[in-house]
C-alpha cells in the first residue's frame, strides 16, 4: 500500500466542510546548506510542530489554526511537564511520551554518549495548521533562526508532527 | 543552517521539499517512534542523522524501513476512513 495521501484527503475534507480548496505549498526546488562539520562536534537544536508547551508555565497554543507563536523548551526539561495543545493529530501517545514527536530525552542521551557534540540549551516547539505562510516565512522562521545563530547552533533537527 | 527533517506525511514532504528528509510511515503523532520505545526512537533519530551526512541532492527524501505493525497496514485504511467520513 502506498503512503496515506494526506493532501488529497485534506482537500476532500475541506471541500466537504464547505471551505475553499486549500492551496498546498508546492516548492519546485529546495534550499540547501551543506553539512560539513563532524556531528560529534556540533551543537544541535530540536524543533517540533507538535504543539507542545510547558504546563502551567507557558500559554497553550491555539489548538485550531494560525498560531504563529513558538515556545522555547530548555534542554533539561522534565518531559512530564510538557503538555500538547493541537487538535489536528492524535496525540494520545505523545501525551504519555512526548518523545514520540519531540524526542528531547533521546537527544540528551545522544549528547551523553558523544554521538552529537551537544544539545542546544534552548529547543523549539510550534503548532501545525498555520495557513499564514507569508507571516511564517517572513516573521516567525527568521526570528527562530536568529535565536539559533545567537546560540551557536550548528544543526537544526526538525520534526513536523 | 543545515537541517534534517523527519516526516510521516510523504506527499506533503514531496510538495514542500525540505532540504533533507527521512520518511517514517507511521500514523501522525509518532514521527520519531512509538511511545516508550526508546530503542526505536533512537534508531529513527540516528537514521535521520545518517541522512544529514549522506544527502547531497536538495529535496531528497529517504524512506526508512520501519513498519507500524508487521504485515498489517490497517491503520492507513482507518485514517482514510476517518478523513473521508466513509
Amino acid at each position: 500500500m502506498c503512503p496515506v495521501k494526506y493532501i488529497d484527503l485534506t482537500r476532500a475534507l475541506f471541500s466537504a466542510q464547505g471551505f475553499p480548496p486549500y492551496e498546498w505549498t508546492v516548492n519546485e526546488t529546495a534550499p540547501f546548506t551543506p553539512f560539513e562539520k563532524k556531528l560529534e562536534e556540533c551543537r544541535v537544536a530540536l524543533l517540533s510542530t507538535g504543539g507542545l508547551y510547558i504546563r502551567d508555565k507557558q500559554p497553550p497554543f491555539d489548538p485550531d489554526r494560525n498560531d504563529l507563536t513558538f515556545r522555547e523548551i530548555p534542554k533539561e526539561i522534565d518531559v512530564t511537564e510538557l503538555a500538547i495543545s493541537h487538535n489536528n493529530y492524535d496525540h494520545t501517545d505523545a501525551d504519555k511520551d512526548p518523545n514520540c514527536v519531540f524526542p528531547i530525552e533521546r537527544f540528551r542521551e545522544l549528547e551523553a554518549e558523544g554521538y552529537i557534540g551537544e544539545l542546544a540549551p534552548v529547543n523549539y516547539t510550534i503548532m501545525g495548521r498555520i495557513f499564514r505562510r507569508t507571516a511564517l516565512q517572513n516573521e516567525m522562521a527568521p526570528e527562530i533562526l536568529r535565536r539559533l545563530k545567537e546560540a551557536g547552533v550548528d544543526v537544526f533537527f526538525l520534526v513536523p508532527a | 543552517m543545515p537541517t534534517i527533517s523527519v516526516s510521516s506525511a510523504r506527499d506533503v514532504t514531496e510538495s514542500v521539499k525540505p532540504p533533507r528528509s527521512v520518511f517514517v510511515n507511521f500514523p501522525l503523532g509518532h514521527t520519531t517512534g512509538k511511545a516508550f520505545d526508546r530503542e526505536l526512537q533512537m534508531k529513527i533519530i540516528k537514521d535521520a542523522f545518517d541522512a544529514l551526512r549522506s544527502i547531497n541532492e536538495p529535496g531528497t527524501i529517504i524512506d526508512l524501513p520501519y513498519r507500524w505493525e508487521d504485515g498489517d497496514e490497517s491503520w492507513e485504511t482507518e485514517v482514510e476512513r476517518q478523513m473521508t467520513g466513509a
